[in-house]
């Protein structure tokens, strides 16, 4: 199907993501380019709709007097808006910039000023708001597009505002007038040419903004869509994905937009990030890419349904979980492939229970499975593996559009992010064990900085991760740890935070587990509860609370936390243990700048919050149990 | 705050775009609704629709092997069951309150007498042979007495309204009982109407009997009402009906004309009496009628309550096993050897079977105020969200 674009290509120039949409709309134009949910129904976009909407948008750009190389920002939640605007301006030449909608407005105004944005795309009034609050920093903004009248509509008055309909009538205008104007903009793209700035979510320091090029993306499709194409068949027109993770990150935007215009996928947009529980029962996607924070919290969810089931289906679930766990402690020794007693096993299991277990998760047409983007606890993978899920862990970076290492069907190791991709070459630094990639797919640098680029892609093209790993077996990759993240104890020792934290995140009750102890005697932890789970405990054992903080100082919260940590200072080593450990007084979150827009925990801004708890923890001299 | 929810760019689309996309299903996501259409649909899952089909072919093969007797009760079932569901639709969805609906069923059951009866015979007759124009001509009266009465139900609520209808069966008892030439008189009454189907007499035994054939032609009858029923329930009409029975101040203040809707619910409700009573004494040939007194009239809220409130297949659940009664408690005095089947004895299977209405109905409101239908949803939502339980 892809190789339609690929075919013409040489004619017209450079294949972008913004001809593989037109192509595909020519070929299948009443195919399913995407479903977004509006009053309770899902709308359905063919790919004709989906090409016609991007070339008005276009022509609205030009209109606008976008030149090449110009950027347009978006700060939006996942919807068709996005992704139109988004190729719009690919086809239009121009550079398109992603925000997290939770950026704050100071955040706001850096990641403005700094790409230097002519046109702004802010969803509804929340983020107008945010932009107008800073748009004195902003010099170079033109004009701000919202997609929401709510709110907005004879409220403003602002001559830069443009709604999304008169955006769409602009265009029409200058596509009346102008028509093949788009088209010649399309033509004149070379593939070194920058179609995005994908700003790093930034654990220490201002996001850096990563230039990737369409020579990038086309690399990281042809990798994934057609050479190691990890489903068989490959994933195509009548594969469903679900979309909920901010676009602006890279792996969304691979998964959302690109496999998409790529494969011909069909996109079906969540309604909010609380509702995905439930879209994922409805859409039941065929290839389903979370990060581990969501399959910690379907793993949660299932558990805690089960043990609140009426007393049979209670048994019943158990007992087919425990089975579960056989499975997927098998498959993990086989890399994923079934034995015949654990395949009839399964098949037993699937009638009687797995079938409706997964359909009720919503993965029960799940083929692809995948969780990256962050550290997970091989716990986590391996129940899925066990009820069902085809699961594998892949590696990736914004500075690598994502490709990297991916674990393979059939030769999955867990604990492990998996082997190279073709065409991917990862070695690893001779001294300090740092994880290097070389490839087609590596960045061009990062956006006004120059000395950044320098210090992350060497002289001979390879692009330093900052992540520390090692070779399992000689072929699968394993991270460590980020470089900048690993704790030496006083006494000298290297210790690995995230793999305690995941350890311990892996329990149902955890949901933040931020390891101190860098130049410390020992190990300590700060640890935050999820509310669902722990308030649901907390009830059933009559325990009456308010609210979070409340609940988190109740001394059988503590209790149980203490049971947790105490499981999972068994299985490591006596100078990784956690000696003591707090629990968090409040739930961690982006705007107070204890998490980053994609919800990894800011370490050192965490560590200075809640500097009483931690010198509580090594001024007491019992401290050390 | 106004509820018009913007639509940005999907305004234009229809008009430079090629034709958009017709929605359409997606295997093995039932809920994936791409359109109102198919989310509102009759049978919006392929289990229901399966479940549907099935049931109605056990009902259409069951003539085929039961007893003529059985069958002839299972008929009465189902005709009872048109009558439940109008009763249903105005006490169940319109949340109006009536005791009258054994009047109602009365008028249908005389107009279509007297239509189909003989011209020469004892009693008024116009000779309209033909069974769908005097079933259809039955529901249609008895609408026009609906429409008549409803007026008092728009002044009166609750309690009140229960107690001007329980009048109507007293004035209609006393019209039937009176008006010899039409009925018959009290304790003699008059043939029924004569069901004749494109010149067929049902009544007469042929490649089948009487009872297979007023099976299936009752079947067919309730299946119809059944889906008339259904889609008034669940259209505009049906949303009104909710909207009045939940706060009827707070459905006026919305926009609902309670007025109309009342009016509505009575003469809706009052057509399915009308249709009801046209089959009723189909199959016995005779009514007189003291058939149409309270006992009728809370026979059929007993059918709404132990079937289920505000469902239809619970309205056909309840007046089927309320039809199956008498036969049930004639089969008690195998198992308890004390309750008598001779009427002299005390106590009696026909006392027993009283007993059973008033022990039924209590026991229904006590542990399944949804009734028979509750038991199903239960069961249903059992299963449905296996493996867990919500």
């Amino acid at each position: 199907m892809s190789g339609a674009g690929t075919t013409t290509a040489p004619t017209v120039g450079t294949t972008t993501v913004a001809t593989r949409v037109r192509d595909r709309a020519a070929s299948d134009p009443t195919a399913v380019a995407m479903r977004h949910k509006d009053l309770g129904v899902w709308k359905e976009i063919s790919w004709a709709e989906y090409w016609d909407t991007v070339l008005t948008t276009a022509h609205a750009l030009l209109a606008l007097g976008v030149e090449s190389g110009d950027r347009v920002s978006i700060q939006c939640e996942n919807r068709p808006e996005w992704l139109e605007l988004d190729i719009a301006t690919v086809a239009v030449g121009a550079i398109t910039v992603g925000l997290y909608p939770t950026n704050p407005a100071a955040e706001v105004a850096y990641l403005l000023s700094h790409s230097g944005s002519c046109i702004h795309l802010a969803e509804d009034q929340e983020q107008l708001d945010k932009v107008l609050e800073v748009i004195d920093q902003c010099p170079d903004l033109r004009r701000i597009i919202t997609v929401e009248r709510r709110g907005i509509e004879g409220r403003y008055d602002d001559d830069r505002l443009l709604g999304w309909p008169a955006l769409q009538q602009l265009g029409r205008e200058h596509r009346a007038a102008h028509p093949g104007a788009v088209e010649a903009r399309m033509a004149a793209a070379q593939p070194d040419d920058v179609l995005t700035l994908v700003y790093t979510s930034g654990t220490t320091g201002p996001p850096k903004g990563a230039m990737l090029t369409h020579a990038n993306i086309a690399f990281g499709l042809k990798t994934v869509v057609e050479e190691a194409s990890f489903v068989d068949p490959p994933a195509g027109p009548d594969d469903l994905t679900l979309s909920y993770l901010p676009l602006c990150h890279v792996a969304e935007r691979f998964f959302t937009t690109w496999y998409n215009a790529g494969a011909g996928t069909q996109v079906n947009f969540a309604e909010s990030i609380d509702t995905v529980a439930a879209n994922l029962t409805e859409v039941q996607p065929t290839l389903f890419f979370a990060v581990p924070r969501i399959w910690e919290k379907q793993l949660a969810t299932a558990r805690i349904k089960i043990d609140s089931a009426t007393p049979v289906k209670r048994a019943w679930g158990r007992f087919w979980l425990a089975r579960a766990e056989r499975t997927g402690e098998l498959l993990e020794r086989t890399g994923g492939n079934h034995t015949l007693g654990s395949r009839l096993t399964y098949l037993v299991g699937w009638v009687l229970f797995y079938r409706a277990f997964l359909v009720r998760l919503g993965l029960r047409r799940v083929r692809y499975a995948s969780c990256g983007a962050a550290p997970v606890a091989p716990d986590v993978l391996r129940f899925f593996m066990g009820v069902g899920v085809p699961m594998h862990e892949v590696y990736g970076m914004t500075e690598n559009s994502a490709i990297a290492t991916a674990n393979r069907p059939g030769r999955v190791r867990l604990g492990t992010v998996g082997e190279p991709l073709e065409g991917a070459e990862v070695r690893l630094d001779d001294g300090t064990g740092e994880v290097l990639t070389r490839h087609p797919a590596v960045f061009k640098g990062y956006w006004r900085d120059e000395e950044a680029t320098a210090r992350t892609i060497d002289a001979d093209g390879w692009l330093h991760t900052g992540d520390v790993g090692e070779w399992v077996g000689g072929t699968h990759l394993r991270i460590t740890d980020r470089m900048k993240d690993i704790i030496i104890t006083a006494g000298g020792k290297n210790v690995s935070p995230s793999e305690i934290e995941n350890l311990l995140k892996a329990s149902p009750y955890v949901k933040e587990a931020v390891v101190v102890g860098d130049g410390r005697k020992y190990l300590t932890g700060l640890i935050g509860i999820e509310l669902d789970t722990v308030s649901d405990w907390a009830q059933r054992r009559g325990l009456a609370f308010t609210t979070y903080a409340d609940l988190a100082a109740k001394p059988e919260v503590h209790e149980l936390v203490a049971g947790i940590v105490k499981q999972v200072n068994e299985r490591l080593a006596t100078v990784e243990q956690l000696k003591d450990f707090r629990l968090l007084p409040k739930e961690l979150d982006h705007e107070d700048g204890e998490l980053t827009a994609t919800q990894k925990v800011k370490r050192a801004a965490v560590a200075a919050t809640f500097e009483e708890l931690v010198s509580q923890m090594y001024a007491v001299p019992g401290g050390a149990r | 705050m106004t509820a018009t929810q913007h639509e940005p760019g999907r305004t234009g689309r229809g008009s430079d775009a090629p034709a958009s996309t017709k929605p359409r299903r997606r295997w093995g996501r039932p809920t994936l609704y791409t359109s109102y259409g198919q989310e509102m649909a009759l049978l919006n899952t392929r289990a229901k629709q399966l479940g549907v089909l099935a049931i109605i072919a056990v009902a259409a093969y069951l003539p085929l092997t039961l007893e003529d007797d059985l069958l002839a009760l299972l008929g009465t079932g189902l005709v009872l069951a048109v009558g439940a569901i109008g009763l249903n639709l105005l006490i169940g969805y319109a949340g109006q309150v009536s005791l009258g609906h054994a009047f109602f069923v009365g008028v249908g059951a005389y107009t279509a007498a007297v239509l189909a009866g003989d011209p020469d015979g004892r009693y008024l007759g116009f000779g309209v042979s033909e069974a769908p124009v005097w079933i259809v001509a039955a529901g249609v009266v008895a609408a026009l007495f609906g429409v008549v009465v409803a007026p008092l139900a728009t002044r009166l609520r609750g309690l009140y309204l229960a107690v001007v209808t329980l009048g109507l069966v007293f004035i209609g008892q006393y019209f039937f009982a009176e008006w010899r030439e039409m009925s018959g008189g009290p304790g003699i009454g008059r043939e029924s109407a004569v069901p004749v189907v494109l010149g067929n007499d049902l009544t007469r035994d042929g490649a089948y009997t009487e009872e297979q054939k007023l099976f299936w032609l009752f079947l067919v009858v309730l299946v119809i009402m059944a889906l008339l029923g259904r889609n008034i329930a669940r259209s505009r009409i049906g949303r009104a009906f909710a909207a009045v029975r939940d706060r009827d101040i707070a459905a006026g203040v919305m926009g609902v004309e309670l007025g109309r809707y009342k009016l509505i619910a009575f003469t809706i409700s009052s057509f399915f009496a009308g249709v009801c009573g046209s089959l009723l004494y189909v199959g016995s040939g005779q009514f007189s009628p003291e058939q149409f007194g309270l006992l009728l009239s809370v026979q059929f809220i007993a059918m709404v309550l132990i079937g289920g409130v505000a469902t239809i297949s619970g309205s056909i659940m309840g007046a089927l096993l309320i039809a199956l009664l008498p036969r049930l408690s004639s089969e008690l005095p195998a198992f308890l050897p004390f309750v008598s089947s001779s009427p002299t004895d005390h106590p009696n299977v026909f006392e027993v079977e009283v007993g059973l209405y008033g022990a039924l109905i209590v026991a229904f409101l006590l542990f399944e105020p949804r009734g028979l239908f509750g038991i199903w949803l239960r069961i249903r939502t059992y299963w449905k969200s296996f493996p867990f339980s919500y």
